[in-house]
């Protein structure tokens, strides 16, 4: 099952990568993904997932296809996880918002507060790439100063590979791009 | 304590009284410069990098304004442009872990000798957003937050600013060791085995046998289920020597601060720390459960040289943390 070829490209190691300690496995973006990337999600989970909401199973999405392009079926022990956004959740945030404001309690739906949390990305990878381990949304101005802490960490930890992704979502716009790194074992 | 005028639940405040605008911009301001001002770190260079660590960043002004779109990274930087800091500004957004998480990254890169100093500040900052959240997955107390209680029956959110100095040179008290273990069986509560995996992690990174934890701080928010897993969890840890019934006591900061979400990690570490020094405890005024921590309400006898501290959050995040106390005894 292919998942929108179109999308997925090989490009070259970014500049961000620290090559003395991590080689370039695999890469893949959808920036936007391929209109019927969610069917294409789906039929390769085997079933849909269900309660992530747009932005999560984006992720998910970009992840699972990084994945399948460096031919794992899931991510190896001990691997690092991490996830850049400057959108975050758009849509649950704001449907989470809108259906507080307009129900006679002024409470949000629990799934779309669950929804609007980054994190749950986090625990859709744990279960959709047969993962366990250390998993974090970080932040910054610019994505190779993110990646360079995520590198670090990464060695901090004596990390065999490491997953970095973005995900993005500006109203009906749809980014992600996602990189696996696997450390350079030096004799 | 404040409640929101239209929910039933109590929420551990910073201020008073509900702000909006610019009054909640400058609420948040003066608590972020005062709580750095008071970590230290705003003696230094402020070149390392300063991380934001919350659940919620600025929700609470986007939620007044109705302005629910914007990148919830230009709040982080906006808090690095009130401390006036130089160095690289991440936020980090790991729901309950936000804060444990990222002192791991900031431990990361003073071990790994990039930088020398680096700030973390864990905000939880008042917003109604996570109080109707968390109302919503049915997860509230209305009257009081009883970790490990008899009678609990859910948690009180905490608002709270922490900022926690690190430095690479030697100091009293020493983040020897942590570990983040996300899973993904349930999202919202805790994973026995994520959890004791995050604990013997961060013993191992610190160097430290199970046997020598002297005090362990609970994550515990009072929740009817998630409390007996982390009991059972240390419990099963106890095998090799971390026992909260029988060798070490255990403490929990949330009747008084409140569960304050991805703060938590800052501020119970700088909690810990102040009441070690002090060797003062807070009380507790309700029952423990028999079953679960019958010693909770104990304080402490010995020194304890180090302590084992625990967090969870939503989306599966399970944190822990050594901290030593490198005071000669």
């Amino acid at each position: 099952m292919n998942l929108g070829q179109p999308r997925s490209v090989s490009p070259p190691a970014p500049a961000w990568i620290l090559g003395a300690h991590w080689s370039l496995a695999a890469s893949f973006e959808a920036a936007p993904p391929d209109a019927r990337w969610r069917q294409a999600l789906a039929a390769r989970l085997a079933e849909r997932p269900r309660r992530l909401g747009v932005w999560a199973e984006l992720g998910l999405h970009g992840a699972r296809a990084c994945l399948d392009a460096a031919g794992l079926s899931g991510l190896p022990e001990g691997a690092l996880v991490r996830v850049a956004s400057r959108s975050g959740p758009q849509s649950a945030t704001h449907e989470t918002a809108a259906h507080a404001a307009r129900s006679p309690d002024g409470m949000p739906l629990p799934f779309g507060f669950i929804q609007s949390q980054p994190s749950l990305l986090l625990a859709t990878l744990c279960r959709w790439l047969d993962w366990q381990g250390d998993g974090a949304c970080v932040c910054s101005r610019a994505l190779p100063v993110t990646w360079r802490l995520a590198q670090s960490e990464a060695l901090a930890a004596d990390a065999p590979a490491l997953l970095l992704g973005s995900v993005e979502e500006s109203g009906d716009e749809l980014a992600t791009r996602w990189w696996l790194l696997l450390r350079t074992r030096r004799e | 304590m404040r409640r929101y005028a239209d929910l039933d639940w109590p929420v551990h405040a910073l201020w008073p009284k509900e702000a909006a605008g610019a009054g909640w911009l400058a609420q948040a301001r003066a608590w972020v410069c005062a709580a750095a001002a008071q970590s230290g770190a705003l003696d230094g260079r402020r070149a390392g990098p300063l991380f934001v660590a919350s659940s919620s960043l600025d929700i609470g002004l986007r939620e007044t304004g109705l302005d629910w779109d914007g990148d919830p990274h230009a709040f982080a930087e906006a808090v690095g442009g009130w401390l006036d800091w130089r160095g690289p500004v991440f936020s980090v957004c790991n729901a309950c872990t936000s804060s444990a998480q990222a002192l791991l990254a900031a431990h990361g890169l003073l071990a790994g000798g990039e930088h020398d100093e680096a700030l973390v500040l864990g905000l939880e900052l008042p917003n109604r957003y996570t109080v109707a959240g968390f109302g919503a997955m049915q997860l509230l107390s209305e009257r009081a937050a009883q970790p490990m209680g008899a009678a609990r029956n859910g948690l009180l959110p905490g608002e709270a600013v922490a900022a926690l100095s690190l430095r690479a040179t030697p100091a009293r008290w020493r983040l020897a060791g942590g570990a983040n273990v996300v899973a993904g069986g349930n999202p919202a509560g805790i994973e026995a085995g994520a959890l004791a995996q995050a604990i013997r992690q961060a013993l191992q990174r610190a160097g430290v046998a199970a046997a020598d934890i002297g005090l362990v701080k609970l994550h515990a928010v009072g929740s009817p289920a998630n409390d007996a897993v982390e009991a059972r969890v240390l419990d099963q840890v106890a095998a090799t020597g971390v026992h909260g019934r029988g060798r070490c006591a255990w403490v929990t900061f949330k009747p008084a601060l409140g569960h304050t979400m991805g703060a938590s990690g800052a501020a119970e570490i700088a909690l810990l720390s102040g009441c070690l020094a002090a060797r003062a405890w807070p009380s507790l005024d309700y029952a423990p459960d028999p079953l679960l921590a019958p010693r909770l309400a104990e304080v402490p006898h010995a020194h304890v040289r180090h302590a084992l501290l625990l967090f969870a959050g939503i989306g599966g995040g399970h944190a822990a943390w050594v901290l030593s106390d490198e005071a000669p005894t």
